[in-house]
């Protein structure tokens, strides 16, 4: 009786720690997923309109410019997103799962946030420096 | 072992920040577009998309802050420490909120003031007769 329940001790947070990672892992991939891609979706959409402003309509050049951001947005984010996994804790409760969910999915959207407003500086200055060289 | 109150704390936490940056984020930008019109001399399209622009980023960066500074280290026993935990939490997180709003707001007036500026330079060039 009592071996077996020290058996069933010893081995159930090994077995729940696994699930529980598991479970947040799926969390953290599928909003953080959704939130990526949605973000990026929005910045290529309406992005386009403002970097063919600053760049008073050189359409070729704008297009570029938006396809390639987007590029680098979707491979930088999605590869920081996996890697972010690695460096995981063990979970064990319910709290834990919501809380470490919660802070990882944080980093992500507050990267999201930097890059998105970089882009939008480097755009302006670009265009700024661009204006002066052409006038 | 006496269940710990952290996971009620994340769930009494979580709807009321997420309310809170959709209540923000939402009368920010629909009076933001006043501004943008005027800062793009009333091109609507390009206005629009970049209000459109300013609010994802606002989103994404008040939801990572929110999200990124939700967990509460020591576990809370009673409901006082939860009462306690919380407050601090979300109190911490709405003047957070303010500071960015008004931030945004100060960012429109002298992107505004900069817009006004542009065009009485060209009307006074024009007026003139200088080719600017």
């Amino acid at each position: 009786m009592f071996e077996s329940s020290e058996y069933y001790i010893s081995f159930t947070p090994s077995f729940n720690t696994c699930f529980m990672n598991l479970l947040a892992y799926f969390l953290y991939l599928f909003l953080t997923g959704m939130v990526t891609i949605r973000a990026g979706w929005l910045f290529y959409k309406h992005g386009g309109h403002y970097i063919l402003f600053l760049l008073q309509g050189q359409q070729n050049l704008a297009d570029t410019i938006n396809k390639l951001l987007l590029t680098g947005y979707y491979l930088l984010n999605l590869g920081y997103m996996a890697i972010m996994i690695r460096f995981w804790k063990p979970v064990h409760t319910p709290a834990e799962l919501l809380g470490s969910v919660a802070g990882m999915s944080g980093h992500i959207m507050l990267t999201l946030a930097t890059i998105h407003f970089l882009n939008m500086t480097v755009i302006w200055w670009f265009a700024r420096s661009n204006h002066f060289i052409h006038s | 072992m006496k269940p710990s109150l952290n996971f009620m704390a994340y769930l009494i936490y979580l709807p009321i920040m997420l309310l809170l940056t959709w209540y923000v984020a939402h009368t920010l930008f629909k009076n933001s577009k006043v501004f943008m019109l005027d800062i793009f001399n009333g091109r609507t399209e390009i206005a629009l998309s970049t209000n459109k622009l300013f609010e994802t980023g606002f989103y994404l960066l008040n939801l990572g802050f929110g999200l990124t500074i939700m967990q509460i280290a020591s576990e809370l026993g009673s409901g006082q420490s939860l009462m306690e935990a919380l407050s601090t939490k979300l109190g911490g997180f709405s003047i957070y909120l303010g500071v960015s709003l008004f931030l945004n707001l100060y960012l429109f007036f002298r992107g505004k003031r900069v817009a006004k500026r542009k065009a009485q330079l060209a009307t006074s060039f024009q007026n003139a007769g200088i080719k600017p």
